[in-house]
């Protein structure tokens, strides 16, 4: 069974979330990784921009397949992960910390409530 | 789904399993895909290939049947050896690529899974006289031993196979287990294939492990062959292609008048081929995957057939199909992936060569 920690919320597309102040962070989770296989691109084309929850905000590509990235919460996209680009195994290695992928300025905390805690995640995958 | 005579140890050794043409096998074990290939391109690895058709061709007009089933010369193909050929059915059609061994009293031919049952049948097909057909892949297993390290790891128990050149095979007996020993490959790397009864598959993989050769799985193997440059039936092999188009025409060397495809291949139609096979060096960010369209300028020129990330090149590569007048190195293209066009430029295969000790 893949780790997935209780601290998190998680999307049913499989990226996880954590709220400081109105700054999230977002990344997939372990099992999205595993599923990947090894990660060769990670492409963020929303920097700067202003997504709303589960909207499109970039592409994860392994050897074997790649995958569309959906934004968990809505805000605007103010960080990415640089280290990702010249190491993009730190999401197989890491995805929780090392392997976050972007930081969202939010709106709407309420919108939290939309996504899954860790029991409920688990269930789903 | 069939399951190789070691797919329990796959399991125990926590390999992603996939659907691989009608077999259970191994796309990765916990290392992933981009280690297992560099197991492979530094040291050594194994992969099991068990899911290969293993045919054997009996009787006393094997020879005759040989020679009109493929399109070689036996004379070239002496005791002791092996050769990379094709099958091509009366229409014209390839039905596989595979290797063909020489033994004393037999022939043994390793076909590729997903065709096994389509070339049987043709084989049957053509059976005239004293030709017997013993398919022999349930029975036995074989793995793929492959890596610059391989020659020595080998040689520490059998001395017998240091000499074994290119495309040479013997049976050897270590620990009274007979093992028939090839040194041919898929990865562009030395090595040896080997193929043994099933009693015998703990004995060789417990072998592989004392000799720290590690296992690795097929989206390595897949990977290796790309950055050799190597064909893959179903992706640059299709049954409507031309061989020569997909510059396979050094295989076809027959000049025996029995061989059925003997009009199509010395005619003049196969010798028009429009098409011809590229390397693509990608210039942007993003794998090119089979399927995908490839412009030059505003004009469609041809598909890709495989992609992968060369982590030996530390860059996308990929292979596809293209008018061959645009097949010049250096001519940039674009691929279109998805929603996206990527950069690429044709530059020579292999994309990767073995530097030769």
């Amino acid at each position: 069974m893949s780790e997935i920690p209780k601290s998190l919320k998680y999307s049913k597309d499989h990226e996880w979330i954590i709220l400081e102040g109105n700054i999230a962070t977002i990344g997939i989770t372990k099992h999205a990784a595993e599923s990947l296989g090894d990660i060769v691109y990670v492409d963020i084309n929303s920097i700067d921009k202003e997504l709303k929850q589960f909207d499109k905000f970039g592409e994860i590509e392994s050897v074997k397949a790649v995958s569309d990235l959906y934004v968990p919460i809505s805000g605007k996209v103010i960080e990415t992960n640089a280290e990702l680009e010249s190491n993009p195994e730190f999401v197989n290695d890491d995805c929780y910390d090392k392997g976050w992928i972007i930081k969202v300025q939010i709106e709407d905390s309420n919108e939290l409530k939309n996504l899954l805690d860790s029991t409920e995640y688990e269930k789903i995958i | 789904m069939l399951k190789t005579i070691f797919h329990d140890k796959h399991e125990l050794s926590n390999a992603k399993m996939v659907d691989f043409e009608g077999w259970n096998m191994p796309i990765n074990y916990p290392s992933g895909i981009i280690k297992e290939a560099g197991f492979v391109r530094k040291n050594s690895g194994f992969f099991d290939v068990s899911h290969m058709g293993r045919i054997e061709i009996l009787g006393e007009d094997r020879n005759d049947f040989i020679e009109k089933i493929f399109p070689i010369n036996l004379d070239s193909l002496e005791l002791g050896s092996a050769k990379y050929t094709l099958l091509i059915n009366e229409n014209n059609q390839i039905l596989d690529d595979l290797i063909i061994y020489n033994l004393i009293d037999r022939f043994l031919i390793v076909i590729n899974a997903s065709n096994t049952n389509k070339d049987l049948e043709w084989i049957y097909s053509k059976i005239k006289g004293d030709v017997r057909i013993n398919n022999m892949t349930l029975e036995s297993g074989m793995l793929a031993i492959q890596g610059p390290e391989v020659i020595k790891k080998i040689s520490s128990i059998s001395n017998s196979i240091k000499n074994l050149g290119r495309y040479k095979f013997k049976n050897i007996s270590i620990s009274e287990k007979n093992i028939f020993v090839a040194r041919t490959g898929y990865t562009g790397e030395d090595g040896f294939e080997i193929i043994f009864d099933n009693s015998s598959s703990d004995f060789v993989w417990d072998l592989m492990n004392k000799l720290d050769i590690p296992p690795c799985g097929l989206g390595a193997r897949d990977l290796l062959r790309i950055e050799a440059g190597l064909h893959l039936y179903g992706h640059e092999i299709q049954e409507d292609y031309n061989p020569i188009d997909i510059g396979l025409e050094r295989l076809l060397e027959t000049k025996n008048k029995s061989y059925v495809s003997f009009d199509y291949i010395n005619s003049a139609e196969i010798k028009n081929g429009e098409k011809s096979i590229a390397g693509f060096f990608v210039l942007d960010r993003g794998i090119p995957r089979e399927g995908n369209e490839i412009f030059y300028e505003e004009n469609i020129i041809g598909n890709i057939t495989s992609g992968t990330y060369s982590p030996t090149l530390n860059n996308s590569i990929a292979i596809g199909i293209i008018n061959q007048d645009f097949n010049i190195i250096s001519n940039k293209v674009r691929i279109k992936v998805r929603d996206k066009f990527l950069e690429a430029e044709i530059t020579k295969l292999p994309f990767y060569r073995r530097k030769k000790k």
